[in-house]
Order: C-alpha cells, then structure tokens, then sequence
C-alpha cells in the first residue's frame, strides 16, 4: 500500500506533465525525432527513478498529433517497420508557450506553501 | 499485481493484449505496434543481452503491460473528448419533427453522404487493384519475380486499408487504427508469404477491398438517386412558378427543368407543387438519415474485416 500511493500522485500530475515534456523536447531539437528516441530522451534526462513509463509517451505523441500540435511522417527503416518522426507544429509552438507560463505559475504558487515562505 | 514478468516480446505483446481486451480493437493494434517498435528497437540496441535480459528491464523503462494499457485507456479517453465533434444532443423531451430535421445538424449525416458518392470511386479503384495484383500475382508465381511482387501487392493492399480505414474515421467517426499491423521480426521472404497466406486478415482485407466496387454502386446510385429526385421536387415550385408566370428566378431557363421535351415531376398549380416541394424535403432529410445509418454500418463492416481478424 505504501509503495502505490507515491506512484499514483505521480501519475495524477503526469497527466499534463507528459504532454509539456514531449513538447519542450521536440521544440529544442532541429531533427525530426521518433518515438523510441524521444524515449530515449527522457531516460536520459532521468536520473535515478524513471519519473513516467516510456510506455505512457506513444499515445500521448499520438494525441497531440492529433491535436495539430506535432506533424508526422512516416520514413521507412532496414531495421524494422516504417518509424514514425514527429516534428512541432506552430500551433504547438504556441501552446507550448502557453503552457510553461501555466507551469512557472504553478510551480511557483506551490513553492511558497511547501517552502514555508507563505503563510 | 505481480503476474509472471514476460521473458519476451511475444510474451510482453500477449499480456499487454490481455490487459487491453475489451477496448477497442483499433485502440488495441495502435498499442501493439507502439509497444513492439519499442521491444525490438530496445532488444536490437543491445546486441550483447539476450532477449530476455532486455525484457527483465522493460517494467521499469517501458512499463510494465498494465501500466502501459491503463495508460493507452486514459489518453484515448481523453483525445475522444476533445477532438470528437460530440453527436448532437438527442434529448428525451425533444419532438419527433425536430429530431427529424435535426439531422441537418449533425456533420456526420453530411460527411457520411460525401463518403457514399465517393465510394463509387475507390471502389472501382480497389476492385482494379485486388484482381490486377491477384491476376499477375498467380501469373508471376513461376518467375523469380513472383515473390516479390506478391509481397508487394499484399503490403500496399495494407497500405490501402490503413488508409480507407483512416478516411472512414473521418467521415463517420468510427475508430480505426493508427497503425498498420506490426510485421513482427525480419524474416525470410518466404516465411513472410507463408505468414501472409495462413494470416486471416490477408484475405478479410482483399475481401473487403473487392466489395467496396459492388458496395460503393450501390452506395453513389441511392445517394445520386436520393438527392437528384429529392432536390428535384423540393424545387417544384420553381417550374411552375417559370412555366406559369415567367419568373424565372436565378435565371434558370424553363429548358433546364426539362428532361426530353417533359418537364420532370411537374404539378399543374403552384399548390400542388408545394406537396411536391414537401416531399422533396422529406425525401431529402430520409437520405441524411439513411446516410449517416449506412455509413455507420459500412464502418462496422470494415472494422470486422480490416481490423478483428488480427486483433
């Protein structure tokens, strides 16, 4: 029981968190990008204890395609079957945008309880 | 919690199946192909493991096969919400008339009669296809090059079905996969023809390809039909009130209402062409609905036989 607690407040504030991550990432990069090295990525960038499944990335790419926030093609590969590159969109730049405000807003807000610097 | 960790891919696809049973099986190929693009690229960038060193490692980078359904379950949840055009709003205490009419209301009614008319075209173009490559396919089995044209023929009649599959979410919003089916580990040529001929949904797939020519006839001439005697008696008032009156309003000539010399469908007063013009308006909204109701079961029938059978 106390081992799925943390883990299910983690996946609650994942549920946004995700799609900002993937965002940033292909915002910084100037190639196209797959999903297995998008994965990748982020493995990278954790250290220690994986903070999301790379599993959780694929639908979440796939939704904000969807959305228009990220292109597609698909490029085909010797190693295996076609790969799927993802690139950002302007609309995704934008939202993007407006969603680290949201974040640094958030963040900051939520310091200053757990820090004790308000009260 | 805890079932057997999966030694292999094979193993990893087959409880994430499992997890997933129940959704859709749209969902459920997407979620396969994601999660063995993964697998295999993970096992080939590790040529020193073995599979199954690699695989111990998946639950805590890829997660575990439930970790990775629940998390395909809420995403797909969540983009339906967002992205779907929600069906209009069919309360209890609306009346029959407005729920009749309300169908001008609905995109998909308008989405669906586009799909209709535009059957008749990819059907004749799938059928061409299909018995061309079936035809040339047997021709070339003694030639060296048979092989690879069937391999071919086959891998495009997929690409056909991705694709009809994708335009038939569009028009009706029915999911249908993202994704083709994953073609599983490199292989011999003639191991992929052997799993091509025993895989059921080689043949679902050419089936459904060649019943799109009947289907999509039967399809454009109800919608051509419907729309063109429809339209043509809603708009009986105008012949009699050209015929009658000389008014001919957005210049329309007495000559274009005419069909060999007759004018078509024409009522001898102007108010019995509004009976006409009613009609026509009924006729019409019947072929929205008929439209919406046929499109929504050619998407049910293409899911049972583009997408179930490997599912």
């Amino acid at each position: 029981m106390d081992d799925s607690q943390p883990r299910k407040f983690q996946k609650d504030l994942n549920a946004g968190l995700v799609a900002l991550v993937l965002l940033a990432v292909l915002e910084r990069t100037t190639e196209d990008l797959y999903g297995y090295e998008i994965a990748k990525r982020l493995q990278k960038a954790n250290e220690g204890e994986a903070l999301f499944k790379e599993g959780t990335v694929y639908p979440v790419l796939r939704a904000l395609a969807a959305g228009g926030l990220l292109t597609s093609r698909v490029v085909p590969s010797y190693a295996g079957p076609a790969r799927r590159y993802y690139r950002i969109t302007e609309d995704g730049r934008a939202m993007l945008r407006q969603w680290s405000d949201i974040w640094r807003q958030t963040r900051g807000f939520v310091d200053r309880f757990i820090e004790g610097t308000a009260s | 919690m805890s079932v057997n960790a999966p030694r292999s891919i094979d193993e990893y696809l087959k409880q994430l199946r499992q997890a997933l049973e129940g959704q859709d099986p749209a969902l459920i190929q997407d979620a396969l192909y994601d999660a063995e693009e993964y697998l295999r690229a993970e096992v080939a960038a590790h040529p020193d493991k073995s599979e199954s060193d690699v695989l111990e490692l998946i639950a805590s980078t890829y997660g575990a096969p439930d970790e990775v359904a629940a998390a395909y379950r809420d995403t797909e949840a969540k983009v339906k919400a967002a992205l779907q055009t929600p069906a209009p709003r069919t309360a209890a205490h609306t009346s029959g008339l407005t729920r009749f009419f309300g169908v001008y209301q609905d995109p998909r009614a308008y989405t669906s009669l586009f799909y209709m008319l535009l059957t008749l075209a990819t059907g004749i173009v799938y059928f061409t296809f299909v018995v061309t490559g079936l035809s040339l396919s047997a021709g070339f089995a003694v030639l060296i090059i048979g092989v690879p044209f069937f391999l071919a023929f086959i891998g495009i009649a997929r690409v056909i079905a991705l694709g009809e599959g994708r335009l038939l979410e569009a028009m009706t919003g029915e999911r249908m996969p993202r994704r083709p089916v994953h073609p599983g580990p490199p292989a011999s040529w003639w191991r992929r023809i052997g799993e091509m001929l025993t895989d059921v949904r080689t043949w679902t797939t050419l089936l459904y390809l060649l019943l799109m020519l009947p289907l999509g006839i039967i399809y454009f001439t109800l919608a051509v039909t419907g729309l063109a005697v429809g339209l043509r008696l809603a708009l009986a008032p105008l012949v009699v009130l050209s015929r009658d009156f000389g008014w001919l309003p957005l210049r329309l000539s007495a000559d274009m209402l005419q069909i060999d010399g007759h004018a078509v469908a024409s009522p001898h007063t102007l108010v019995g062409s509004l009976f006409y013009m009613v009609a026509g308006i009924v006729m019409v909204t019947l072929l929205m609905h008929a439209a919406r109701w046929i499109a929504r079961g050619h998407a049910r029938l293409a899911k049972a036989l583009l997408v179930v059978p490997g599912a």
